[in-house]
């Protein structure tokens, strides 16, 4: 089954919607699905155009289609756990909070904390991503646990905070301290970076741009021929955060 | 008449030792506070009546007008954003909450400009804190860092660190060391025994660095940190693990500095770190007189300190969607209430502009820069002077402030319950 949700034109366009139903799995079992425009409760139908074409017996089958004005809308695919989600634009903040499984595609930019402790499934964003992507929660001890989070372009701060487990790519350039706090899973920065990595514990990550603002807490560890989608490199190695008697591994292209 | 022991209602010490002079509905002087303290008693540019803007112009309204005007206003919006707070007292925050709970609105402190990243470390790591008389009476060792209390908080250094004899300190200029580490040289890193100076946003290698000398990995410290020499380095974490009692102050220099809580989470654990050896104790230096209070009376009702979204029915807190620099950069609310604070001069201008386009209430004393931006302000009696309420200390020690005389002003509380009232009644 597809679900193709337009949105419709709003008298104020900024306010934000919240909108964690717009899940797969809630297209097969529910028949009225509610979201919030600030403080005000509204029927799916207020706000979206919904088209629905062919069949679906479960859940993997369903594919939600969002399209329009879709930059403000947050916590789509929050807990999905099967499914297709295609974002043709821009999506709000927290997108794919606690995913299980199941694939969500953005061919624009992500807000802030996409793919906020997910455990599983795939995230992939054709554009930017905004500040504490694929993070955690403020206070939460661990950020996302597992699955893929792939960014085309570039991304914010606190990239992969407290990351946990799970893969983290980045193409393009990180803004300052992701993988702070890391203790588990791997985080991939294609281009720059600053201070990658402060507090970590566990968990690996490959920058293979410069890494600016170095911290002082790391220990150089050699070098290593390494071997990343299909390519050799030859990494410098270390291990750190030594300020927090940290066993990750950080390796930053020579 | 002469009042004494007065409580200053201006920044977060709460100097509790005034003496103030009244001549009916005037204070005409004061004796013991700063030159800061002498400004907020005896100023006297208060708004005589409610005021609505009305196209260039601005038309005088009665009180029972501006208060059903507000409520309207804020009855009407679907995102709607109560913002301040940190100037007035914790009865009136608590009505405060409250009305943002039964209008589904946003609810937010000064804290968002000013210590939130400290409250966002403090939830992931905990707050080694203690009250400024143990500092006083025990501290041997002070650490001001991203702090400048000569200007900023003028009466710190005199009751409670360099100058001030405490119970184990009997001289208390010899026998406490003082380090300032900024990133310029100001009137406190003067008085400074050791003067750290800083590269500009380079905080929290040096705090990293701190924490691995202070666990023994000295050999892993380059010959120069942010600007900072090793041996510096090796010499201040000497100074703080021989202390018998450290005390660390943090202010905004550190908070909004790159990487911001991630800062002051650094700040924390190099103190945890130093208890391992000594005792060692850190604390903000709250700036605005009660905003320590609003995160506790916040805290209270809904279960967070700053930042507080109501709009689902249920309060969600996540500094950085539901602060309001952030909601208003984004042009997200549709109407703003501003109680004791003054956003249109500490917000960046995107945010100043957007208050303007939307209908912005302000309840204070003054004519300030947001009046500018108001549609409508309510003046009321200052919290301290003619509005007494409780208000928390930095080190968060409530403490009572008194009504000095009576004014022809009602205080906030009684504005904003009446505004509750309406929106209680509309609401059903
Ligand atoms: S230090 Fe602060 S509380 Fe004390 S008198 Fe000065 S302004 Fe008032």
């Amino acid at each position: 089954m597809r679900v193709i949700l337009k949105t419709r034109p709003r008298a104020k366009p900024k306010i934000p919607i919240e909108a964690e139903e717009i899940i797969p799995q809630n297209f097969l079992r529910k028949n009225d699905i509610r979201v919030y425009e600030g403080n005000k409760e509204r029927a799916l139908d207020d706000l979206f155009f919904v088209t629905y074409e062919g069949p679906a017996v479960s859940p993997d089958q369903v594919e939600i289609v969002l399209t329009g004005d879709t930059g403000v809308i947050k916590r789509v695919g929050e807990y999905m756990n099967a499914g297709r989600i295609i974002i043709e634009g821009d999506i709000g903040m927290h997108c794919g909070n606690f995913m299980s499984a199941g694939e969500i595609l953005i061919r624009g930019n992500a807000d802030a904390w996409l793919g906020r402790e997910m455990r599983g499934g795939h995230i992939l964003c054709e554009g930017n991503s905004g500040h504490y992507c694929a993070a955690g929660y403020r206070g939460e001890k661990r950020g996302m646990r597992g699955g893929i989070v792939e960014v085309r372009g570039n991304s914010g701060d606190f990239t992969a905070e407290y990351l946990s487990g799970g893969e983290v790519i980045i193409h393009g350039d990180c803004g300052d301290l992701p993988g702070v706090e890391m203790r588990g899973g791997t985080l991939v920065i294609g281009g720059d970076c600053s201070r990658p990595c402060g507090n970590m514990t566990g968990g690996t990550c490959m920058i293979f741009g410069e890494a600016h603002k170095f911290l002082p807490t790391f220990r150089k560890n050699g070098t290593d021929d390494i071997v990343y989608a299909g390519k050799h490199y030859l990494m410098n190695l270390f291990r750190g955060d030594v300020a927090n008697r940290g066993k990750g591994t950080l390796m930053v292209r020579q | 008449m002469k009042i004494e022991d007065v409580v200053c209602s201006f920044c977060g010490c709460l100097c509790d030792d005034l003496v103030v002079e009244v001549e009916g509905t005037r204070v005409i002087s004061v004796e013991n506070g700063c030159t800061l303290a002498s400004e907020k008693f005896l100023g006297d540019h208060r708004l005589k009546t409610p005021i609505r803007r009305d196209g260039n112009s601005w038309t005088k309204i009665s009180y029972d007008e501006a208060i059903a005007e507000t409520a309207e206003i804020l009855l009407d919006a679907d995102r709607p954003l109560l913002y301040g707070w940190s100037g007035t007292f914790g009865e009136a925050q608590s009505v405060g909450v409250h009305l943002a709970e039964i209008l589904g609105a946003v609810i937010d402190n000064t804290s968002t400009v000013c210590h939130g990243p400290s409250i966002l470390a403090i939830q992931e790591v905990g707050h080694p804190g203690c009250t400024l008389g143990q500092v006083k009476n025990r501290a041997d060792v002070v650490v001001y860092w991203g702090a400048n209390p000569v200007d900023a908080h003028p009466r710190h250094m005199s009751r409670y660190t360099t100058y001030c004899d405490g119970f184990f300190r009997k001289d208390a200029f010899k026998d406490r060391k003082v380090i300032v580490v900024d990133v310029r040289d100001t009137e406190s890193s003067i008085l400074a025994d050791e003067f750290v100076k800083v590269n500009p946003g380079g905080d929290y290698a040096v705090l990293s660095a701190l924490r691995a000398i202070v666990r023994g990995k000295r050999g892993i410290i380059p010959p120069e940190v942010e600007g900072v020499s090793r041996e510096q380095l090796f010499r201040v974490a000497d100074i703080c693990m021989s202390a018998k009692f450290g005390a660390v102050f943090f202010g905004v220099g550190l908070t909004m500095a790159p990487g911001k809580n991630k800062n002051i989470r650094n700040a924390i654990e190099f103190t945890e770190e130093l208890s391992r050896h000594t005792k060692f104790t850190i604390s903000p230096m709250r700036g605005h007189w009660n905003v320590y209070g609003s995160n506790e009376v916040f805290t209270w009702i809904s279960g967070y300190p700053y930042a507080v979204d109501f709009a689902r029915g249920i309060a969600f807190y996540n500094p950085g969607e539901t602060t309001s620099v952030d909601i208003l950069k984004r042009g997200e609310c549709d109407a703003c209430l501003v109680v004791a604070s003054d956003p249109g001069a500490h917000f960046p201008k995107e945010c100043a502009e957007h208050l303007a386009r939307i209908p912005t209430v302000q309840i204070d004393p003054h004519v300030n820069v947001t009046t500018h931006l108001s549609r409508i302000q309510i003046p009321v009696a200052v919290a301290g002077i003619d509005a007494e309420g409780t208000a928390y200390r930095m080190d968060g020690v409530p403490i009572r402030t008194r009504k000095l005389f009576q004014g022809q002003y009602p205080d906030d509380f009684e504005v904003l319950e009446k505004i509750y009232a309406i929106v209680k009644e509309a609401k059903g």
